[in-house]
């Protein structure tokens, strides 16, 4: 019909120009049609009575604007208005089919493979039309393209879908060819890096448009899909870790699955998980122990539903390296308290915390526990870096600020800031503001703005209650779900003490507060500084916790362990090693960053770095890692896994043959995993890649115009012609129509 | 009628005695020298020196009150309150004047018939020859001492007092699980504040009539402890001394002092020990 209409097929309108091929300038017919209009309106102006009805009067205007807009037609076909589109130039033009050859294609929508369906839709005429007027090259796509002589080749079995990569291919292999557009049949199921504009760029600088053709369903009926599982690199030893579960489902909302987690078999968690509206992104949030030390393959799953319709896409893997390193905390405490023992007691309970403190038992004496040898803290409080930086966390309890020297102070601040420290400040007759925290130099480093008096400090009892941060805090999480965390801390007994810590400051978490004397106030603030952590708990009575419960309820060592590690466990060493996906999937390409600090940890810009890769069948590699020009310290490193397997990585920095440090990474190269999730058809991306690059998105039954469209291109061998509008039937259709609908209302409204 | 006259000559023989020890007995002192506060504010404090009340073995409560009783004696009646409040409160005095410890001056009593003892996770005991437990006192004093809690035990002496304290004691804490260990020099309960090498006998007041260091037949003292799984000490056992006098009397210039500097260094220890282990 809009053929019929307009003479030529949309897609000539879409990509045409609009010219006129009359010699006249443009603003004359601009004018024309302007001076035609109002010498209309004046003669029509003329006409009317003086002190004709509304009605009249609008009548008239509809006439003017009916006789005008045929004027102004008759003045435009004057001007001889055409299209200018690019065309290809017959049989001297390449046009490349990519045809998705991964075991996605494999699956069968209505009876039939996507690949078989693909390869029909070829053969039901397309390619022949094509071939007509084009050169017809045929490639095989998975994880990158391979030339082929012919629809039989292909197999569906590659481990892989790298859009982006084969596109990047076909652009360079047909660099000096006359590529004039290029077919892509796929599913849309991508497991490479992505596509965008920067993917596209080599096909987009040669204006070469990219038509996709769709194949498979968008949605699944029946099936249950685990999307992504956010879970961090590293975790502590014995600690217990949240991951979250993304999924999504079709067919099944309402109903319910269960979610697991497993490590080598072993259940770490079960829970159950209702199914949401089809569609929907669900994700639900997981706490398990981790156990003990070493690399973990954690596979997260969701139980297989009755008639689901992939059962490979229910699970993932992760990979956690589990650190057995202990972490020391030094803890700093100005008079004995029951307050010290009871959280000494708690540590010693904990394997991966080292507690060193270091107690004022009389003026003149420091009592230390838990010291590696007798010089540790020997003289005191560290006044040099190194010392200090050695321990990954800090407490300081009932001690002035003024104990500590302008320059300790300052090391305080580096330990957080630079160092990435954790600081914990606790309640106490000689802390927070009765300490002169407030007014030292390290103020700004505390989490609340302490208020501006003294006498802060009560033996008075409190009671403690969560906020909503902190009833799913890591630090405060006394059972997993939240509502029964909030419940728990409300039964937990009265604090012997408490402390005024003032106000929390902007970008301050409070995870609970106290209240006391008729009145609420922040108990536990934390707030990241720097590099590091630092947070206030204003009592020294959670004591009472541990005495006054019953014997053995964890809740006050769950507690401050919790706390204590906190404070430590993103407490990384002078060299830190990362790597971009833990999961490679099938193209082996790994990055691997590190950033390197000295002992004092200051950024090292001139390290010599090296990452020594262990992998499966006795691989190994020693690879240099070089320095990121714009970014003093950080080094990466970009390789190729060439195999399937889990990889280690041992980051070695060394300064004019110091050794600097050292870390580990973990990563694996999985193959054919990724081809089994995302399985639906992926439109979006098909349409944004055509978008992209000037293409269009087709429907397999829509391929007949394929031919037609392919022409009008600029790519390739092309050459920019007009087509006249003057004679389209839509044009005489408007020569007759105006008139006659002017006569028309003329007879209506009884103004012939 | 026999019985009726023997009666009444123990009964007789108990009140004149309760009136010799009222008025001076061996020793004795009516009005603490050391001025203490016990005003609301001052109960405010970390530590509060904790004297444990128990049941004596052969009374039917918990006896007398201290004060009334000094010496040898008061096995029967009241023992735990021994030396009560004087050596308590010279003691806290000497924690207060030495130690960063905010410790309230006067002294608190506490039994096992409430869980308010577990607001006091360091107590003392003393005369631990006579104690006793109902099954639920035991079930307390053994939950206090495994969540945290410290019990320093005192003034019994011989073999018999050892063989009535451990009656009692393994009602709260079975042998097979709480062995009884010694305490050596190396032992961290002596190198908390001062470093306790060479250890005496400490002597009852006694010592300044009897010139003995030793009571019944607990010639050599007896530094020893229960530990828990940790090998932390819960409980520091004093046998054959009589630190609580030595406490009472380190101001009577008859009472040696290297017997009081003694006691006040074991027991300072004792104390820092319980607060940081």
């Amino acid at each position: 019909m809009f053929q019929w209409l307009f003479k030529f097929p949309r897609a000539v309108f879409a990509r045409g120009e609009l010219v006129f091929l009359s010699s006249w300038p443009t603003w004359a017919l601009l004018l024309a049609c302007l001076v035609g209009a109002a010498a209309l309106a004046a003669v029509i102006i003329r006409q009317l009575p003086p002190g004709a009805a509304r009605a009249h009067r609008a009548r008239a205007a509809v006439i003017w604007l009916l006789q005008s807009a045929l004027v102004s037609l008759l003045l435009v076909l004057l001007w001889q208005p055409a299209l200018s589109v690019s065309q290809l130039k017959s049989q001297q033009n390449i046009v490349a089919f990519l045809i998705d050859d991964s075991r996605s294609m494999r699956l069968e929508d209505e009876g039939a493979s996507r690949e078989a369906e693909a390869v029909a839709t070829l053969q039901g005429g397309v390619l022949d039309a094509v071939a007509r007027r084009f050169q017809v090259r045929l490639y095989r796509l998975d994880q990158g393209i391979a030339r082929i002589d012919g629809l039989k080749e292909l197999r569906a079995e590659g481990a892989a879908t790298h859009l982006s990569a084969g596109l990047r291919e076909l652009a360079a292999e047909t660099a000096g060819l006359p590529l004039g557009a290029v077919v892509l049949l796929s599913d849309g199921s991508d497991n490479g890096t992505g596509v965008d504009a920067e993917a596209l760029a080599p096909l987009r600088e040669r204006h070469i448009p990219v038509h996709t053709v769709g194949f498979g369903r968008e949605r699944a009926r029946q099936d249950v899909e685990l999307d992504d599982v956010e879970l961090g690199a590293r975790a502590l030893a014995d600690a217990r870790v949240a991951a979250v579960v993304r999924f999504h489902q079709y067919g099944y909302a309402g109903r319910q699955t269960r979610l697991s987690v497993r490590d080598a078999g072993k259940v770490l968690a079960s829970m159950p998980v209702s199914l949401e509206a089809d569609g929907t992104e669900q994700s639900q949030r997981v706490l398990f122990d981790v156990g003990a030390a070493g690399v973990k393959s954690l596979q997260f799953a969701l139980d297989l539903l009755p008639g689901e319709e992939n059962g490979s896409n229910n699970a993932l893997s992760r990979l956690l390296d589990v650190d057995a390193d202990q972490r020391s905390v030094l803890y700093v405490e100005g008079e004995p308290r029951w307050e010290y023992k009871f959280i000494r007691r708690a540590a010693d309970d904990d394997r991966m915390l080292r507690l060193v403190s270091m107690l004022r038992t009389s003026e003149n004496k420091i009592y230390r526990q838990n010291v590696r040898d007798p010089g540790e803290l020997a003289q005191g409080f560290p006044t040099r870096a190194p010392e200090l930086f050695a321990y990954q966390g800090l407490v300081i309890g009932s001690v002035e600020a003024s104990y500590f020297t302008p320059a300790q102070q300052q090391l305080i601040r580096q330990f957080v800031d630079r160092r990435g420290g954790g600081l914990l400040l606790l309640g106490g007759r000689y802390a927070l503001a009765d300490g002169g925290w407030g007014a030292a130099g390290l103020a700004d480093l505390l989490p609340t703005i302490l208020p501006d008096a003294h006498d802060t400090f009560h033996v008075d009892p409190a009671t403690v209650e969560l906020t909503e941060v902190g009833a799913d805090s890591p630090i405060t999480r006394l059972t997993d779900d939240a509502a029964s965390n909030i419940q728990r801390w409300k039964k937990l007994p009265y604090l012997m003490d408490y402390q005024d810590a003032g106000v929390p400051k902007a970008g301050a978490s409070v995870l609970a507060n106290l209240n006391a004397d008729g009145r609420q106030m922040p108990l536990l603030v934390t707030e990241p500084y720097g590099r590091g952590r630092t947070a206030v708990l204003a009592t020294s009575g959670t004591w009472r916790w541990q005495m006054s419960l019953p014997l053995g309820d964890p809740s006050f060592d769950t507690y401050w362990q919790q706390l204590l590690r906190w404070l430590v466990t993103d407490a990384h060493g002078p060299v830190v090693a990362s790597v971009e996906r833990p999961e490679i999937h099938d193209d082996g390409h790994a990055l691997l960053a590190a950033e390197v600090r000295d002992a004092d940890y200051e950024l090292v810009a001139d390290a010599a770095v090296e990452a020594h890769v262990l992998g499966p069948n006795g691989l190994a590699a020693r690879l240099p890692m070089q320095p990121v020009w714009d970014a003093p310290g950080q080094y990466l490193l970009e390789w190729q896994a060439p195999q399937a397997g889990d990889y280690l990585t041992e980051v070695v920095a060394t300064r004019r043959g110091q050794p600097l440090g050292r870390d580990v990474v973990y990563f694996r190269r999985l193959d054919g995993v990724a081809e089994n999730f995302h399985t639906e058809q992926n439109r979006a991306l098909l349409e944004r890649i055509a978008t992209l690059t000037g293409g269009r998105y087709w429907r397999p039954r829509e391929l007949s115009r394929l031919a037609d469209e392919i022409d009008l291109s600029s790519a390739g061998i092309s050459a920019r012609e007009s087509r006249e509008l003057w004679d389209m039937p839509a044009v005489l259709l408007l020569l007759l129509g105006l008139p006659m609908l002017e006569w028309l209302v003329r007879r209506l409204w009884g103004v012939v | 009628m026999k019985r009726r006259r023997a009666i009444t000559v123990i009964g007789l023989l108990a009140l004149s005695t309760a009136v010799w020890a009222q008025f001076g007995g061996l020793r004795s002192f009516s009005t603490p020298p050391i001025t203490t506060d016990v005003s609301p504010t001052d109960a405010k404090h970390e530590f509060a020196w904790s004297r444990l009340r128990y049941n004596a073995a052969y009374g039917s409560d918990y006896g007398g009150y201290g004060g009334y009783f000094y010496g040898y004696g008061g096995r029967f009646s009241g023992a735990w309150s021994r030396d009560y409040p004087k050596a308590d409160i010279v003691f806290l005095a000497a924690l207060r004047r030495l130690t960063r410890v905010d410790a309230r001056s006067y002294q608190q009593v506490v039994d096992l018939d409430s869980d308010d003892i577990f607001n006091y996770p360091f107590v003392y005991a003393v005369q631990v020859e006579s104690w006793t437990f109902t099954e639920a006192q035991a079930k307390r004093l053994r939950e206090y001492l495994l969540k945290g809690g410290f019990l320093m035990v005192d003034d019994f002496h011989g073999t018999v007092d050892w063989e009535h304290f451990l009656t009692g004691l393994r009602m709260v804490l079975p042998a097979e699980s709480y062995p009884i260990t010694d305490l050596s020099d190396d032992d961290e309960i002596f190198h908390v504040l001062y470093d306790i090498g060479h250890r005496i006998q400490v002597p009852g007041e006694q010592y300044v009539v009897t010139g003995r260091t030793y009571e019944k037949d607990g010639y050599v003292p007896k530094w020893r402890a229960i530990r828990d799984d940790k090998g932390r000490v819960i409980v520091a056992i004093c046998h054959n001394m009589h630190l609580g006098d030595a406490w009472e009397w380190a101001d009577d210039s008859e009472y040696p002092e290297e017997f009081a500097s003694m006691a006040f260094r074991v027991g300072i220890d004792y104390v820092m020990y319980s607060m940081t282990h």
